[in-house]
């Protein structure tokens, strides 16, 4: 059985299992089963209770190995100690079982209690999820343990160690317009690991972008073997709880005292061409530039342009993303006589950074910035155009439409010269509501598109600088 | 399997059925030209009677080390003397370190009598078996540039070539390297050779995983043309 046969009764079970939820409706389970009901989970739910008859309108069965149909997915929320017998009893009639409950190996009383659950997992013939985690979000078979969530299926590819980072990335994720194939929280890792789902995702034709939250890596071995050997097919971002707290164990040699654990992660980077980010903001900010852009390598990302309005913030920009290795340099002569000859008004600059102010801006309901947009593209030729535009100066002084017109222009712009610049938008505010609501709307748009949007130019900056490495990465190792 | 395989696995599992929980020197160099990585031609004498024919067949000048499993830092204990031009002078070398404080009182296996590498940058090549993450390969600059600087780059082994390419392009010392401030360049070929020989496919570290923990060759003495191991320890376990 290849991977994905493997893993599709997880990401879209036909049939789910519920132990756990209470005859009186008010478990966490009980919630399980009202949340996939509202998520649009058509198929059989069977929950499992030693008494009751029916839970929430369903028949409710003594056991795992007594439902009508063998289960796809078990979601178990119990005390500890009960799970293991209840897994064994399963005789093969359970694929995949995922158990919320804690008091397992994460505390020192409770890691005998995972390794009996292991055991009862394989002798039930399952595959384990957890313990310790809080479940999955599977939004091609209607499944989540969230309580929000776009139904919408995506291309970015969860797995986290946190449960609670989980929901983090998928809110976090649905107001920044990231869609996901799926998101597997895996808790404790007693049987399922990270590498798994990284098996998976890399083989799932769903999935185009892969994140990952890791805090420790048991078979950290078998997840370079499974990155290198996939020769970086897909993007795979890597956020690494622990990278300063863990050192290795003592060494005598020198060699020992300079490998911190930092430096194992850091070499897993350079090798197999995944990317390391340090916060949960740049994690979503590199999935979501992998979401909406296409990798070229055959040109990898070095020269950037900066356009929109603010002087300060180009210069700002400017030193930032040179600190990230991207080119801000000036153009050549050619497109700035380009530029000259669009005769802008007094206070554009027109040398790269491109900096408009809002009247350039709106001029002709976006044309002018089409022509700008039109010499930057052909002429200039950046690799990427970042387009950055301050909210708060359009405010009270333009048409709603001249934030339409302006990423409608730059769309245009971006047709015409097809696969010559990473297109970015920037929007900034200053967290004023109506401002806000306003660039909510615009991002959704705008992330549609395909256009990937952020908040500030400092984090644009990074995750272009990682797709500028990833480029190189498969450039040089094409 | 081939022969050259068996030997290195003959040093390390003599070494490890006699108890010891490290290589000594002469056994370390012995796994490292098995690996084909040139090490200075070197001879033991057990004592000042066996100097006479053991310089016979070296060239001077010459390094005498003492060998003892007690003692780990050789240089501090007073175990290390260089640029030695006769078997007078060796002898002389022997004779001062068995009166020495830190040596007279420790298991002494005998004396290396080895050829001084000719001159160039030295570097740092080591080992380690992560407990996750299997065996890693580490390159660096010797001297303050490991010491203080830190200025070194890890890989997880097996390495490719264009890994050591950029394992060496990483360090802040790069330049160094290639002969920056009117200094003679090393020769990168010689040491990308020594990283593969050590850190790749079929390297040191790859074969030996299960037995080798930690290793250093340090110093990695390379010159614009070869690269030699003038020193190594492998730490069993």
């Amino acid at each position: 059985m290849n991977i994905i046969e493997q893993f599709t009764p997880l990401f879209a079970p036909k049939t789910v299992a519920v132990i756990g939820a209470s005859t009186k409706g008010n478990a966490l389970p009980n919630v399980f089963i009202r949340r996939i009901r509202e998520f649009g989970f058509s198929g059989d739910i069977y929950p499992i209770h030693p008494a009751a008859d029916e839970i929430d309108g369903l028949t409710a069965y003594k056991s795992l190995a007594d439902t009508p149909k063998p289960v796809d997915y078990a979601y178990i929320a119990v005390s500890g100690a009960q799970i293991p017998g209840m897994l064994a009893a399963a005789k093969g009639h359970v694929r995949f079982a995922q158990v919320i409950s804690s008091g397992f190996g994460e505390v020192d009383e409770g890691k005998a209690l995972q390794e009996e659950l292991a055991q009862a997992a394989r002798a039930g013939g399952m595959r384990l999820l957890g313990p310790n985690c809080l479940g999955i979000y599977t939004p091609r078979g209607r499944v989540t343990f969230a309580e929000i969530g776009p139904k919408e299926v995506g291309h970015v590819g969860i797995v986290s160690q946190s449960g609670g980072l989980g929901t983090d990335i998928i809110r976090r994720g649905l107001s920044r317009g990231v869609k996901f194939s799926g998101l597997v929280t895996v808790g404790n890792c007693a049987d399922v690991t990270p590498s798994d789902l990284l098996e998976f995702y890399l083989a799932d034709p769903q999935t185009k972008v892969i994140g990952m939250y890791i805090e420790t890596a048991k078979d950290g071995r078998r997840l370079f073997d499974i990155l290198r050997h996939a020769k970086a097919a897909k993007p795979v971002v890597i956020l690494k709880g622990g990278r300063t707290r863990q050192g290795l164990a003592a060494a005598a040699s020198h060699t020992g005292s300079l490998a911190g654990d930092d430096r194992v992660w850091v070499a897993l980077a350079r090798q197999t061409g995944c990317m390391l980010v340090d916060t949960l903001d740049h994690f979503i900010d590199t999935l979501l530039i992998f979401q909406t852009l296409t990798p070229r390598p055959q040109r990898p990302t070095q020269k950037v342009v900066l356009f929109g309005n603010g002087g300060g913030t180009s210069v700002l920009a400017t030193d930032y993303f040179a600190r990230l290795d991207l080119d801000v340099t000036p153009f050549d002569q050619g497109p700035i006589d380009a530029l000259a000859a669009l005769k802008l008004p007094p206070g554009t600059s027109i040398t790269n950074p491109v900096d408009c102010p809002v009247g350039t801006l709106q001029q002709d309901d976006g044309r002018v910035a089409e022509k700008i947009l039109d010499i930057i593209c052909g002429q200039g030729k950046p690799e990427a155009l970042v387009m950055h535009l301050n909210l708060s100066a359009f405010v009270g002084r333009t048409k709603p439409e001249v934030l339409d017109n302006l990423v409608a222009a730059a769309m245009r712009v971006q047709e015409k010269y097809p696969g010559q610049s990473h297109f970015i938008l920037v929007l900034r505010s200053d967290g004023e509501p109506v401002l806000e609501a306003r660039k909510r709307e615009f991002r959704d748009k705008a992330v549609a598109l395909g256009v990937p949007v952020y908040d500030e130019m400092a984090n644009a900056g990074h995750p272009l600088a990682a797709l500028a490495a990833f480029e190189r990465y498969r450039a040089a190792r094409a | 399997m081939t022969k050259k395989q068996m030997d290195t696995g003959d040093i390390l599992s003599s070494a490890r059925a006699a108890g010891r929980n490290s290589l000594d020197e002469s056994a370390g160099k012995a796994l490292l030209a098995g690996h084909g990585i040139r090490v200075p031609q070197s001879r033991v004498a057990k004592g000042v009677a066996e100097v006479d024919a053991v310089m016979s067949g070296l060239q001077t000048p010459v390094v005498v080390k003492v060998m003892s499993p007690d003692i780990l830092h050789k240089s501090d204990a007073g175990g290390v003397k260089i640029n030695l031009r006769s078997a007078a002078e060796v002898k002389a070398a022997i004779e001062g370190m068995l009166a020495a404080p830190k040596i007279r009182g420790a298991r002494i296996d005998g004396f290396l009598v080895e050829e001084m590498a000719p001159a160039g940058h030295e570097l740092v090549i080591g080992g380690l078996r992560d407990p996750q993450f299997g065996p890693l390969v580490m390159v660096g600059l010797g001297g303050i540039f490991v010491e203080i600087f830190k200025d070194v780059s890890f890989r997880l082994c097996p390495i490719a070539r264009i890994d050591a390419e950029e394992m060496l392009d990483e360090l802040k010392a790069a330049a160094i390297l290639k002969g920056a401030r009117g200094g003679k360049p090393a020769s990168r070929e010689a040491i990308i050779d020594v990283l593969l020989k050590v850190g790749g496919e079929n390297g040191l570290l790859m074969q030996h995983a299960a037995v080798i923990s930690e290793a250093d060759i340090n110093p990695l003495i390379v010159s614009d043309t070869a690269a030699v191991a003038v020193d190594a320890r492998f730490i069993l376990g």
